[in-house]
Parts: structure tokens; sequence; C-alpha cells
């Protein structure tokens, strides 16, 4: 098990966003974490890399008690993420998104940065011609040295992708990799997403768009931060509280 | 990486051109030739050592803060190294790097505790603290003199200017030099990718807090370092030469020349120290010339004053099309 | 005994004309997000025309203090309009406009003054005797009018419409202005106020001790120490930093020498500020 969340949860004042959540992620699997806005998948996203600190419950990652720590030591662990509003490194070009986004591996030394030996040269040309792969696996070598900032939206978001997967990561995040994209867009993403997933990435995924349901080995369905059902892609569906929790709540695609 | 940065900031390459560096230097060594007023010699050699305060500024700031405290930083070295060579006796040269060594570790214990504030507060905090810090030059007053002026310090080269000259010449070099390097490595890229987005780039595994700490370590060292060295050169000291005024004044400097570029700072520093001299005769007047070029850099020039060929050029084209319109009419 | 209440009054009259200084500062940051540098010397400007009218024109008193408050509120709504508007969210850009501002109002009141130290005439004189203890009135009276003065901001601030406002605009800028409140509105009369404030503050304290060119900068170190003692955005954190400054400024001289006092009271806020950067009252900031 390369995930396991247990008994999570997190009040804000007196909002319990998130609810003694328990959930696993095997390696090499697909999960979708779904339920209506205001669910709580951020904030779960958030508690696993550390962003927020959970007021109760445990996250283990490959065995090992991530609970609390610092978001660049989760990211240095393997665990990768986009966000949902998608910020960026904006007055960087599409090239120095990424390889800035390669901080982890290959690492220099500050010392060996700083007067540019042959390990750190050695290394920056690697990190090189690796983002430039990373750019062609999500699309965007045409437009890398653009700035960030000038990008159309649904570029930005797999920029957003494109920098996450640059920590090598064991297990990716993905907070809504699909919102805003038009559906040519939507298309080469999700082809994106099955190649990464093919080249053996475990992969948790927060999505309204179905279309990117029937991608996940498994699905769970959280709603007012309690988690109320879990299972196959075609189950969950049928399942007649998510259909309740959707469609009576304000649900919006 | 570099290369690629030097991309970025195409508007500004023949400034950053080491080439055109190179060839400043030649000239600026030339100069004591031409120059004998031992006056503008002073002028320039304040020049060099504010360049270096003024640079060293935004490398803090290239990681998304704003320091409000850096002069103090600067009397931190000054101070040390003074009062240690002057009670002491050790040599200035043993002493100047004691004295931003002092600033820089001062810089660090602070800079942990400020590693959670951002933006406008940080500013304000280390406003404050720059502040506070200065104070302690009065609870050792015994040795510092603070409220008189402390006298009697050593000299580093004597008392004629032109030695000092060509040692700060050379001093502000290596120092660009050095502080060039660190803006266009992997370091300088990690503080402006925290400075873009903390959140991405601790999602990436930067450790925000220690490249943070690393910026105002390298930025107070050689700002006192600058300090430490006007101590011997001056061999006076007023603690206003280091308060509130003395840190917005440097932080003027750098935001006039323009922060977004490495060669703002230093024109920054040059145009808002020189021009003032060049009009010494207006006397009690020059104060409103310092304003007026304020006033005018910061409701035209949004880049500052590095912006400045850029914006002519983009004003010659739009008078040409203008042209071209009415022509055509 | 005799010693304590007048510690007492003097601390009172200290920390209401800081207050006044730093809940004007506080209130420009807080609603429109920028630092007033200049407010040091907008202060100072507002004890040197209430001289003007009162010394040199022969102007009632009370009457030049009305008028250099309406004056400096004046340009409060000039320096809204003209140098913090067009760089609103632009921190280092205010920050050149308010040193620009500063040097034009310093070095006018320089040229116009030189080497004279002028002080206005007290507001009210003579000893007030409450059983054994003397108290002098000009100190009862500025104290009176900066206490009534900061009562009223709070009564505007918490039980006005426009107190209101302002409070939403200060939390919510966006959300403020989607429910129809006027955001340039705001910003103008709290620039206004914040000014008016100031010059009060700067007239009182040119009375009570004297006028200087570079009054501003000690004035608008106060406020700073009380903004950030307080938390940015407390004005309950404000009254309590302005009578813990007030108290350390008008007691601990008492004992020990000024600089040294003035670097003991720096030592216990540098101390309180890195354990607790946000302040005795202010919110966790992100
Ligand atoms: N930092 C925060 N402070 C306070 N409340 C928050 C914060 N982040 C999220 N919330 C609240 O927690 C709930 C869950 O939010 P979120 O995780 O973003 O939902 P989702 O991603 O499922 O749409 C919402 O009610 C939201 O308002
Ligand atoms: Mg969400």
């Amino acid at each position: 098990m390369l995930l396991e969340i247990d008994g999570l949860t997190k009040h804000f004042g007196g909002l319990a966003a998130v609810s003694r959540l328990d959930m696993q992620v095997n390696k090499g699997e697909i999960v979708g974490l779904i339920g209506p806005n205001g669910a709580g998948k951020t904030t779960v996203f958030n508690l696993v890399t550390g962003f927020l600190q959970p007021t109760r419950g445990k996250v283990v990652f490959d065995g090992k008690n991530i609970t609390g720590k610092k978001p660049h030591v989760i990211a240095e662990l393997g665990i990768g993420r986009t966000f949902q509003l998608n910020p960026l490194f904006a007055d960087f070009t599409v090239l120095k998104n990424v390889v800035a986004s390669f901080h982890l591996r290959p690492k220099s030394s500050l010392l060996a940065t700083y007067f540019n030996t042959a390990t750190y040269r050695r290394n920056e040309a690697y990190i090189l011609e690796q983002s430039r792969e990373i750019l062609q696996l999500v699309g965007l070598d045409t437009v890398s040295d653009e700035l960030a900032k000038n990008l159309p939206h649904g570029y930005q978001k797999m920029l957003g992708m494109a920098r996450a997967l640059a920590i090598k990561p064991r297990l990716l995040l993905l907070d809504e990799p699909l919102a805003g994209m038009n559906p040519d867009e939507i298309d080469f993403s999700m082809a994106a997403i099955k190649k990464t997933r093919q080249q053996g990435m475990t992969i948790v995924l927060v999505e309204h768009n179905m279309q990117i349901m029937d991608l996940c080995d498994r699905v769970v369905v959280i709603n007012f931060g309690h988690k109320i059902a879990e299972g196959l892609p075609g189950e969950v569906r049928r399942n007649e509280e998510v259909i309740r929790a959707y469609f009576g709540g304000e649900y919006v695609a | 990486m570099d290369v690629m940065d030097k991309q970025l900031s195409i508007r500004n390459r023949n400034l950053t051109k080491p080439a055109v560096y190179a060839g400043l230097i030649v000239i600026l060594s030339l100069l004591p030739l031409l120059i004998k007023s031992p006056y503008w010699l002073h002028v320039f050699i304040l020049i060099f050592i504010y360049i270096i305060a003024t640079v060293s500024l935004r490398v803090i700031t290239t990681s998304g803060q704003f320091p409000l405290a850096h002069a103090a930083f600067m009397g931190i070295g000054a101070y040390t190294s003074a009062v240690v060579s002057k009670e002491l006796g050790w040599t200035p040269w043993l002493t100047i790097p004691l004295g931003a060594l002092a600033a820089m570790v001062i810089g660090i214990l602070i800079a942990y505790p400020f590693a959670r504030l951002r933006a406008i507060y940080y500013a304000v905090v280390s406003l404050f603290f720059g502040i506070g810090v200065l104070q302690i030059l009065f609870v050792f007053e015994k040795w510092t003199n603070a409220y008189g002026g402390l006298i009697g310090i050593p000299y580093l080269l004597g008392a004629t200017k032109v030695p000092y000259y060509y040692f700060f010449l050379g001093l502000t070099s290596l120092c660009l030099l050095a502080l060039y390097r660190f803006e266009f490595c992997r370091i300088g890229t990690n503080l402006k990718a925290i400075a873009q987005s903390y959140m991405v780039a601790s999602s990436v595994g930067i450790n925000e807090a220690r490249y943070r700490v690393i910026a105002v370590a390298v930025g107070c060292f050689f700002v006192g370092l600058a300090g430490a060295t006007y101590a011997h050169y001056n061999v006076v000291l007023s603690y206003t030469s280091f308060d509130m005024l003395a840190t917005l004044w440097l932080v003027l400097y750098a935001i006039v020349g323009g922060m977004g570029s490495f060669a703002g700072p230093i024109i920054g520093t040059a145009v808002l120290m020189v021009v003032p001299e060049l009009f010494r005769e207006l006397k009690e007047f020059v104060p409103f010339l310092s304003a007026g070029i304020l006033l005018v850099v910061v409701f035209l020039m949004p880049q500052g004053l590095v912006g400045l060929p850029q914006l002519v050029r983009s004003w010659i084209v739009r008078r040409r099309e203008r042209k071209a319109i009415t022509h055509a009419s | 005994m005799e010693l304590a209440v007048i510690s007492l009054v003097n601390t009172l009259v200290l920390a209401s004309m800081y207050i006044l200084v730093a809940l004007g500062f506080a209130l420009l940051f807080s609603i429109m997000g920028i630092l007033n540098f200049a407010h040091g010397a907008v202060y100072m400007i507002g004890g040197y025309i209430c001289y003007g009218f009162a010394v040199q024109l022969g102007i009632n008193l009370w009457l030049s203090l009305l008028l250099a408050v309406l004056i400096v509120a004046s340009f409060g709504l000039f320096l809204e309009k003209f140098c913090f508007r067009p760089f609103s969210g632009n921190f280092d850009r205010t920050i050149v406009v308010c040193i620009g501002v500063i040097l034009i109002l310093e070095t006018t009141v320089n040229l116009l003054v030189g080497y004279n130290v002028w002080s206005i005439p007290e507001f009210a004189s003579g000893i007030i005797r409450i059983g054994a203890i003397h108290l002098s009135a000009e100190r009862l009276i500025t104290f009176i009018i900066g206490g009534a003065l900061l009562l009223i901001m709070v009564w505007v601030i918490n039980g006005t419409r426009t107190g209101q406002q302002m409070q939403a605009v200060s939390q919510d800028p966006e959300g403020a202005a989607l429910q129809g409140i006027s955001i340039h509105r705001v910003s103008a009369l709290a620039c206004f106020t914040a000014c008016g404030l100031a010059a009060v503050a700067g007239s009182l304290m040119g009375a009570y001790l004297s006028l200087t060119p570079f009054m501003g900068s000690q004035m608008l170190v106060k406020a700073l120490q009380l903004v950030i003692l307080g938390g940015l955005g407390s004005i309950g954190g404000i009254f309590f930093a302005g009578l813990v400054v007030g108290a350390i400024d008008a007691t601990l001289p008492l004992f020990i020498s000024g600089a040294a006092s003035q670097a003991i009271a720096f030592g216990i806020i540098v101390v309180l500020l890195l354990f607790r950067p946000q302040g005795f009252f202010g919110r966790k900031s992100g």
C-alpha cells in the first residue's frame, strides 16, 4: 500500500471540512476522489501534502508516517501535486517552470551550484533534457519559450502537471486537472494522464468530469468531509447516496 | 540555466552584458587621472559603497520579501568593525570580515522567527526590527558613543582618497560579480520561484524557510561588509547613517533604479547620489530635486530607471506610427 | 503618590497622542493596504499650520486648530487621490511616493523655519489642584481632547454605517465592492480622517512640547511601535500598545537615562517580536 489515510480530520473553526476519513491507495492505481463543491477534497490534498496540519488522524506514505510534515519534506519523499487554482511561476518561461521544479533530483549542493562545478553542470544538462521530455509528454514542447502567464488556461493546467512530474514523484495528486479545459484539451490531458499511469505512476485525482472517472480503478466519494461511498466507478455511479449528494446538493460540473 | 535567465531579461540585455561592465570598470579606473578633486572622489567612493548595499538588498527582495532593516545591518557591520579595531587594536583587515559576519549572524537569527511572515507584514516587522536593533548601539554607548558620534576609528588605507577609490572600485566589482553569480545560478532561481509562488515552490521540494534564510544571510553579509569598509574609510560614525530614514533611502535607490533587474539598484544608486551633488549650488533646495526624481520615476517609469530605454523606444515607435497615420489620411 | 499620579497623567497624555497618530496609520493600512510613511510628516505639518495661524496670523488658538485640521485633512484627500490610489497594491511604489511627499513637506518647513524652535501657545493654562496633587491644565486638556477624539473614533468605527463599511472593506475589499460599497469613497474618508487626527496630535504636541521639522519621524516610529505591538488591524491592540508605550516613555526616563530607556523599550518589543511576530493581538498572517 502506497498511501494510507487513517481517521483524518480537519476543523476550520467550527466547520469540519474533513471528518474521520479513511482511504487507501495501492501502488499503480488511479483513485478518483469525488464529491460536490466544498466537500473537502482539496482539503484532503492539503492535509496529505503538508500544506495544512490535521486536527486528528494519520497519513502514512510508503510505510512512513508523514502526518504534519512540511510540504517540501513530503515532496522530497515522493508526493507530487497540482493545485486547483493552479498557481505557476508566472514570470518564468514554460521550460524554466519545469527546470526550476527539478529541485530534488538530481540535487547539487549549494557550493557546487554556486561555483558551477562539473557535477552541477552535468546535473543541469540532464535536467534540461528531462524537462524537455516532460514537456513533450504533456504537449507543451512547442511553447516552451513562452512566459507561463501568457499561456491559455488549458496549457497552464498541463504545465502544472508537468511541474509536479519534475520531482519524479511516486504518487501524484491532481486537483481538478481538467477544469476549464475545452474538449480537445481534455482529450489530450486524458491521454497524458493515461501515459503517465502506464509508466507506473500512482495517481489520486479530484475531478467533476465523469469522463475521467472511467480512467479510475476505484472511486472514493466524500460529502461534507465524510466518506459516503467507495468502489468501482460503475458501482458508485449507481449508489443512491451519491446521486442524492450530487443532485440534491449544488453540484456544479 | 544562465543562458535562459539572460533570455528572460532581453529588455536589459545591453546592461547585463559582461563586456559593458568590463568597459565601465576600465573607464572608472581611469577616472582619478582626470578628476583630481577629493570631493568628487569621495562622492564616487560613497557610491561604490552604497551600490554594494543596494544590490545586497535586492538579494532579499528576489525571494519575495521586502526587508526594511537593511541600513541597520550596515550599521552592525560598521560599528562592530570600528569598535573592535579601536578598542582591541586589531587591524581593520581582520575586523572588516568580522563586521560582515556579525551582520550575517544577526540576520540569520532574526530570519528564522520571521520566516513565517510574508509581504507587508514582513516589511513592517522588519522595519521595526531595524529600528530596534540599532538601539543596541545605545546600550553599548560607552564604546559606540552613538549620540556624540564615534571617532578615532583606524584608517584602512591612510587619509588620501585615491587608494580608497581603487580599493572600493575593486571591492564593489568583486561583490557584484559574486552576487551576479548568486542570482543566476539555481539558488537565485529558487529564490525567484519562492517569490512567485511559495506554495508551488514548496510543492516541488524547495525549502522556503531555508532559502529565505540564505537570502537574508547573503544580503546581510554584503551590507555588513559595505558598512564595515565604510567605517574605516570615513573613520567617523554616526547612528543616523543607519537609522530608519537611511534604510528607506537604500530602498529608494533600489526601487528607483528598478527592482526587476540586477542593474537596477546600481543605476538607481548612482543617479540618486550623483544628481544632488551636481546641483550642489541649490543648497537647501536639493531635496526638492531628489523628490522630483522620485515622483517622475514613480509616476512615469513603472520599471524604474532601467526601463527608460525601452520606454523611449516604445515612445518613438508610437510617434512614428501616429505620423504614418496622419500622412496616410 | 504625587509622582504616581503625574506619571499616570503623562502616560495618558502621551498614549492618547500616540494612539491618535497610530490609529490613522492603521486605518490607512487596513483599508488601503498601504504603509503611509508620510504620516509623521503630515502630523508635523499639522502642528506648523496651527502655529502659523495662531502665532503668525494671530488667529484664535482653537480656530487655528480647527483650520489646521481641515487643511491637513483635505491634504489627505489629495494624497489619497493622487498619491495612493494610482499605486494601490503596489507596495514598493507607495514607499517612493511617501518619501517624495516627506522630502517636500520637510524641506518646505525647513526652509520657512530655519533653526528656530517654535512652540504653540498653551491651549489651557494654570494648575489644577486635586487634593494635594497639582496637575497642569495643559496636560489635562491635551488628554481630554485626545481621549474624546479616540472615543468618537471607536464609536464611528463600531457604531456607524460608515464604520461598518470601513471594516467590510478592510476585511474583504472585493466582497465589499460587490455589496455596492464604494471603495474610493471609503478610502478617501479614511485618509481624510487619518490626516485630520494626525493634525490634531501635531498641534497638541506642538503646544505640549515644541515644533521641529523632524518631529514627524519620531512620531512615525511611535506609531509603528503601537501598530506592530498591537498587531496590524486590531484597534483594541493599538489602544493597549499605546498605553504600554506611553507608560514606558512617561515613567522609564524618571529612573534611567533617556537613551537607555528607549533602548529598553525597543528591546522588550524586539524580544516580543521574536516570539510573536504578529503582535499582541494580531491574527496570524499567511
Ligand atoms: N483555509 C481554510 N480556512 C477556512 N475554511 C476553509 C479553508 N479551506 C477550505 N475551507 C472550507 O472547507 C470546506 C471544504 O473545502 P474544499 O476542501 O476546498 O472543498 P472541495 O475541494 O471539495 O471543493 C469548504 O467549506 C471551505 O470553505
Ligand atoms: Mg477543491
